[in-house]
Formats: structure tokens, sequence, C-alpha cells
């Protein structure tokens, strides 16, 4: 029934709650319709007291077991969530390096009639090849 | 790893700190694997509890007697109040790793996906099929093999597909675990059973309760509402240690809501379906083979046929 993979919900869900995020990873490829699998949602977070609460509020709502305080997720680097809608990790230290250039390439794509940020194809690769290489060693 | 049976060091321990006693303690039996093999209480407790739960595995070395926790997310209690004895096929296994007969493909059924690992379980009396023919027939076709031998499989009855041609293959894959979801026959409930086993009943109860609680943005978003918000009047988790312990949650649909639609909603719901990236260590036929080849010169068909009487039959 569901047209949307789980993950992609959740980040609807994110910007349906006001969180200002750039959805990056499988998620933003597969509604760039080049990949068919999703993982997990991967949120470039856009620093700022205020969307930082409005990302832990939104998350508090979402979240099976602990949620993560105001303070990890404006200091960690990824901070990853397991919600409802499966899990989302929260790329806070590449929002805090990265954010007005990768704001600068992503457009809004429709999740329903949820518009969510979603980088560039060569963004979303760029930082899915530098993510596999850092985890393959 | 136990050449014999595959079963690791500490599995080993414990089936050999359990062997001379009705039921024992756990505490004492960890006492005797520490003076075994030096490992610590806490960290023996882990690998104890995994070959007590009765749903972890197909073929069950030890059977507990307590509290060993529950699918939920109950843990089990201290091991100063719970107990363990050594089941027929942990014997089995035991006296195969002594040489005593010959070895057991004990590894092959089991798997390690309970500890994270990536080898799946498969059904026993498939796998002891499979071998047997490979005794049999060394010239069986490995398509024959891999049809034996089937999809895993899991203890706790879910469904489950994927790619087995890769997985046969030796192919990193990824396998997709369906919980049962059906309709009552009064149509006022729409039950999930069968949970898969890599995610706890109370964390799937949590999602569906979650993705049925109210949402700030509702109004604002009516698209985005109807398709992740599921139209759920209440829940019971009706899983139960004893009686249903692979899970059992039971929804009723807000009225004027079909239980086919939730059904159909339910069945994309993380928790009521999982994912498990799963990978054998080479082709599944050439395992087997080479498995049997390793051992040819035992008595394989009567240690196979030792293990096939040791392990619930086929239609249980």
């Amino acid at each position: 029934m569901a047209a949307f993979p789980s993950a992609v919900l959740g980040a609807a869900v994110l910007a349906a709650e006001e969180v200002s995020f750039v959805l990056v990873g499988s998620a933003a490829l597969w509604l760039r319709n080049e990949i068919a699998d999703v993982a997990d949602a991967d949120a470039v977070i856009e620093p700022g007291e205020g969307n930082i609460h409005r990302l832990r509020g939104a998350l508090a709502g979402i979240a099976i077991g602990p949620v993560p305080s105001v303070d990890s997720l404006s200091r960690g680097s990824v901070v990853p969530v397991v919600t409802a809608y499966g899990k989302v990790d929260c790329l806070v230290e590449r929002g805090r390096r990265d954010w007005g250039r990768l704001r600068r390439g992503a457009g809004f794509l429709l999740v329903a009639d949820v518009p969510v940020l979603v980088a560039s194809s060569t963004d979303a690769w760029n930082l899915r090849r530098r993510y596999k290489e850092r985890e393959n060693g | 790893m136990g050449e014999r049976t595959g079963l690791g060091v500490v599995e080993i321990a414990l089936l050999e700190a359990l062997e001379t006693s009705p039921f024992l303690r756990c505490d004492e039996a960890l006492a005797r694997v520490e003076e075994r093999i030096g490992l610590a209480p806490g960290y023996a407790y882990e690998v104890l509890v995994d070959l007590a739960r009765p749903w972890t595995m197909p073929v069950n070395l030890v059977q507990g007697q307590g509290n060993f926790g529950s699918r939920g997310n109950d843990p089990p209690a201290n091991f100063r109040y719970t107990e363990a004895r050594i089941t027929r096929a942990g014997r089995a296994a035991l006296a195969a790793e002594r040489g005593e007969m010959a070895p057991l493909p004990i590894a092959i059924i089991n798997g390690n996906t309970h500890r994270a690992g990536l080898r799946p379980p498969f059904r026993p009396h498939a796998v002891i099929d499979a071998v047997r023919e490979a005794i049999k027939r060394p010239d069986v076709t490995d398509a024959d093999l891999t049809g034996m031998v089937g999809l895993p499989y899991f203890l706790t009855g879910c469904t489950v597909t994927g790619d087995l041609t890769a997985l046969a293959a030796g192919r990193p894959t990824e396998l997709s675990l369906q919980a049962q979801v059906s309709i009552s026959d009064d149509r006022r409930t729409v039950i999930i059973e069968n949970i898969p086993p890599n995610i706890s009943t109370d964390d799937t109860a949590s999602i569906i309760a979650s993705r049925a609680s109210a949402s700030r943005w509702a109004n604002d978003h009516p698209g985005l509402h109807r398709i992740a918000h599921l139209p759920l009047a209440d829940l019971r988790d009706e899983t139960s240690d004893r009686s249903r312990p692979f899970g059992r949650i039971v929804c009723i649909p807000t009225p004027g809501t079909p239980p086919e639609q939730l059904r159909e909603m339910l069945l994309d719901v993380t928790g009521v379906r999982t994912t498990m990236p799963v990978a054998l260590a080479r082709p599944l036929p050439a395992l087997i083979r080479h498995w049997v080849q390793t051992n040819a010169s035992e008595d394989l068909l009567a240690s196979l046929a030792v293990l096939e009487h040791a392990i619930p039959s086929r239609s249980s």
C-alpha cells in the first residue's frame, strides 16, 4: 500500500515537524530514482539552537527507546536514533561543516504532501562514497 | 571453534560444565566455565542465555529453567537464580567434539545471526537430508542441494523471503522477515504473530503504538497523515513466555476502518517486517560438500541419525 519506504516517511515526518535538514544517503537517492533499496534516513541537520530543539522534539515523538539530548544533537558527529520509521542518522557534524554548500545544491521533493529537502545526486553519491570508504576502513 | 561441530569454545565449555548434572544452577556452571577457559561469568552467561532461550536457534543444546528473559525487552534473571541442563542434542554435540562419534553440522544449522553474525539458521531436517544426499550421491547437483536446504528458517515462524540464489552462491544479500498478519474471524481485530527474531516484541508494539498516536502536523499534511498514521483504536500485546513466546499483538482498527486496510498498512511497518543481512563463508552446496569430504573417513550417517533423533520431529 505505502508507495514510500519507511525511512522516507520518517524523513517526511521530520520535515512536517519543521526540522531543517538535507536528506542524503539511500533515502535521498531513492527519491531521485537512482537506487531501489532504502536502508535508513540520513539527515544532515542545519546547525542552530532552534532547529536542534525542533529536531529533539520531533524525535521524541517517533523514537523507540532513548531520545538523544539537545547537547549530543548539538555537539555530536553522527547521532543514530531508532524510530517508528526505522533508523534515522542525524549527521550533525556534517551540518556544522557543510550546511551552506549542501543546501545550495539541494532541492525540495514531495513525499505525499510534505516538501523534503533532498541533496543533489552528486552530493548524495559523494557523501555516500565517503561514508562507505570510512566504514570499510 | 570446534572443528567437528562448528561450536565456539565458550559453547563447548558450557556444555561440558552442564553435562554431569540434571539441572545445574547457572552460577555453578559459569564457575566451571571460568575454571576451564578463564572467561568471566558475565560474558559466558550471555552465551548460555542464547543457548537456553527456546526461540534462538533450531538445534537447542541447552534447556533453561527459570527466567531467561522474554521475546520482549525483559532481561534474564541473574545467574544465581536460573538453572540449565544439557539437551540430547547438546550431548550429541559434545560426543562429536570429543571424537566419540562422527562430526555433526550444528554450526551450519544454527548459524550465528542470533549473535549478530551473518550466517543464517536453516531447517535442521533439511540440512540433515542434504548432507545425507551428498554422502550417498556425490554427483548430486548444486541446485538439488540448495533446493533441499531451502531458505533460512527462524524459530519464531516468520516468513522469510530473499535472494536464495545469491545466498547459496556465497554472496552477501539481505533477507526480508515478515510476521504473520491476519484478520480475526469476527473481523474486529488484526492479529500480528510470529514476529521476526531480530526485533523484540515490545519494540514492535511500541512502533505500532507510535505510528498510531496523534501527530501535531496531521491537519497541515493530510496526505502524509493518510499513509504514515495507522488507523488504530487500541492495541494489546498478548505475547506470553509460555503460550505465545513468538509474539502476538492484537490491533483494533478505528471505527470505519476495514481490517484489510489496517492489515495492508501493518505489513509495511518496521518490526512487523524487518531485514537481515546474511552471507555464507562459501556457496551453500560447497559448504555441505566440503563438510562431507573433510569428515569422509567417519560414520557421518550414524551421527546424523543420532542428531535427527535428538531434535524435534519434522512435523512439530
